[in-house]
């Protein structure tokens, strides 16, 4: 609760502040660079952070399906609804490659030089919150006598939430409009070959 | 100790009365994940994590953290909320104007989406609130603010130069007829230019003359406002920004011209196109287009006859960051270049990827930051050496001056150009 309340309240507040006012004469299509920002420009081959870093690239695509796994199996044991047998085991596979992928990045985190001057108690509990919630889920899908640990977790999980990066499940969606929205009001995105080409 | 508090709190304002979502969205968004890192030129070049462009994120959000949200106010340690003080500024003068070229290629790059140019910018203004810019880049500012153009030449000097000029373009093109028009009324355009032209490369406006007339174009330049650069843009003076901007702004509906065109300058073009009318708060009720694509559209109307010929050696291209990356003008020097001569070999990396020449965001005019911007040069010397082309061409006269110095420095041995000397090289004048 009070983490949907502090989330809605994030929410408000980006949408009251509103867009950007862009005086400048408009030069491409927002529409098509917002969607482009969310779709092809997330692809890996697009951008030096991906292609250039492919096994961390990795472990966070994984990292974050587990989180989204996570969060819908929240919904699904408070509600007690029930997963098919089948289903169940492909979850716990995903939630474990996923909890391993979120430990590998702790411990690189932990061991860069270059990372660790980046990086702020927030980032090392964040982390460690989010990867332990994974791997309670995992455990509370073969074994319901984990469930009240699984739920202290997850009430930590959630209770945290708002204080730090965590907050980035919500901004992140709000930095790829914003990204789209500068670049498509000049014409940048989407990328295209046409125009004055030969 | 009062002002001082005071413009710390002005300062602070910039992050506590956002106007709109887009600053808060950026500061809350950073991971830390680091892999922005490679995509920096700073970084590239001396390895040192302080220039990783996350960590000059870190700088706003956590002043940012400290002043504007609840963690930071009390629990400071937990998100490195930081208090604005003389350390603080110290580091931020250091790595916001002394280590970044507002390239943008970190943003496109950046795994979330954060627009760290802007997050960047928004701490120079901060500074520059603050009385905090360096005193070189400030001097430049003041030039342009105090003289009308930022190398502070006289006006009876511009106009020897162009009297000069326009007799180096009546020779060239054997017709005694030919001008370059001053303070003419009622125009198709109105022309400008880099004061650096006028300075040290003159050439480059009897080129762009050169090109007019054998476009049979209805163009001028003003004597009152010719200046495309504003280095304010750079120093994030708000105001200084709109001073400028608005000068050109009032000439061009001075002289009613229909068109303004913004001579190659890569940050002029951006600062006056894209954000000038934001920092006047009001559109433009004329167009506004750069040269590039003034020629671009002078080729394919055919207003323009070119022989590549004329142009025998393999040219590569460096894409202003400005222009380019920032400004979507991406396709119409290739297009250009591709008319006008006969060998032309791009860099790896090239378009939005591109790496800045080092000299933007206001480092050529930072002389305190000089070993640093010729270091992280390398990285365009390789790319030029690589492409093994004896002419660089480039549509901004700040990065002609980079490159040139990168090729002093890296004995590369090329020539740089703008596009419109490549053309005007390549023009044949109908009879």
């Amino acid at each position: 609760m009070i983490c949907s309340v502090s989330l809605v309240y994030h929410l408000i507040r980006l949408i009251r502040l509103g867009s950007p006012k862009d005086f400048s004469k408009k030069r491409g299509n927002l529409k098509s660079a917002i969607s482009y920002s969310f779709i092809g420009a997330m692809n890996p081959l697009k951008k030096e952070s991906a292609y250039l870093h492919l096994p961390t690239y990795t472990a966070g695509i994984l990292y974050h399906i587990g989180t989204f796994v996570s969060i819908i199996a929240f919904f699904f044991f408070i509600f007690q609804f029930g997963f098919a047998n089948s289903l169940q085991w492909i979850l716990i596979c995903i939630l474990t490659a996923s909890s391993i992928s979120g430990l590998g990045i702790f411990l690189k985190r932990t061991t860069q030089k270059k990372l660790r001057s980046l990086s702020n108690p927030d980032d090392y509990i964040s982390n460690l919150l989010v990867t332990v919630f994974q791997f309670f889920t995992m455990i509370a899908l073969i074994s319901e006598a984990f469930a009240p640990y699984y739920f202290i977790c997850a009430g930590i999980l959630l209770l945290y939430l708002p204080l730090g990066k965590l907050k980035h499940s919500l901004y992140f969606f709000a930095a790829r409009y914003h990204l789209g929205f500068f670049y498509g009001w000049r014409g940048i995105w989407p990328e295209k070959n046409g125009g004055y080409i030969e | 100790m009062m002002e001082l508090n005071d413009k710390k709190n002005t300062a602070l304002k910039i992050l506590a009365e956002p106007k709109d979502s887009k600053l808060v969205t950026h500061l809350n968004s950073c991971v830390h994940c680091g892999l922005c890192a490679e995509s920096c030129m700073y970084y590239l070049a001396t390895k040192d994590e302080r220039f990783i462009p996350a960590r000059k994120v870190e700088l706003i959000s956590s002043l940012y953290q400290r002043y504007c949200t609840v963690t930071g106010k009390y629990f400071p340690k937990l998100v490195n909320a930081r208090e604005l003080d003389e350390e603080m500024t110290g580091e931020m003068v250091d790595q916001l104007f002394g280590a970044c070229t507002l390239c943008g290629r970190c943003t496109k790059h950046c795994s979330i989406g954060v627009d760290i140019a802007y997050v960047v910018k928004t701490g120079r203004q901060m500074l520059s609130t603050m009385g905090m810019v360096p005193a070189t880049l400030q001097s430049t500012v003041n030039a342009a603010l105090t003289t009308g153009n930022n190398m502070a030449i006289p006006v009876e000097e511009f106009k020897d130069t162009i009297s000069w000029m326009e007799e180096e373009l009546r020779d060239e093109i054997n017709d005694p007829q030919a001008s370059i028009p001053l303070n003419v009324p009622d125009t198709n355009i109105l022309y400008t230019l880099n004061p650096r032209e006028a300075k040290f490369f003159p050439l480059s406006i009897s080129a762009m003359a050169k090109i007019f007339y054998a476009a049979k174009e209805s163009w001028t330049l003003s004597t009152n406002m010719y200046d495309v650069t504003n280095y304010a843009f750079f120093s994030a003076d708000m105001h200084g920004a709109a001073t400028i901007a608005g000068r050109l702004y009032d000439e061009t509906l001075k002289l009613n011209a229909k068109r303004c065109v913004l001579a190659e300058c890569g940050h002029g073009s951006r600062a006056f196109r894209w954000e000038g009318p934001n920092y006047l708060q009001k559109s433009y009720p004329f167009d506004v287009l750069t040269s590039v694509e003034l020629i671009a559209e002078y080729i394919s109307s055919s207003r323009i006859k070119l022989d590549k010929k004329l142009n025998n050696e393999l040219i590569t291209l460096h894409d202003p960051c400005n222009l380019v990356r920032n400004g979507g003008i991406i396709n119409q020097q290739r297009f250009i270049i591709k008319n006008t001569a006969r060998e032309f070999i791009e860099m790896t990396p090239h378009g939005t990827d591109n790496f800045c020449c080092g000299g933007g965001g206001g480092q050529l005019a930072m002389s305190e930051y000089n070993e640093r911007r010729m270091k992280i040069a390398e990285i365009k010397a390789d790319q030029i050496r690589k492409t093994g082309a004896s002419v660089v061409a480039t549509p901004c006269h700040n990065c002609v001056d980079q490159l040139m110095q990168i090729d002093n420095k890296f004995k590369l041995g090329v020539k740089v150009k703008t596009l419109a000397e490549i053309v005007a090289d390549a023009i044949v004048l109908e009879n």
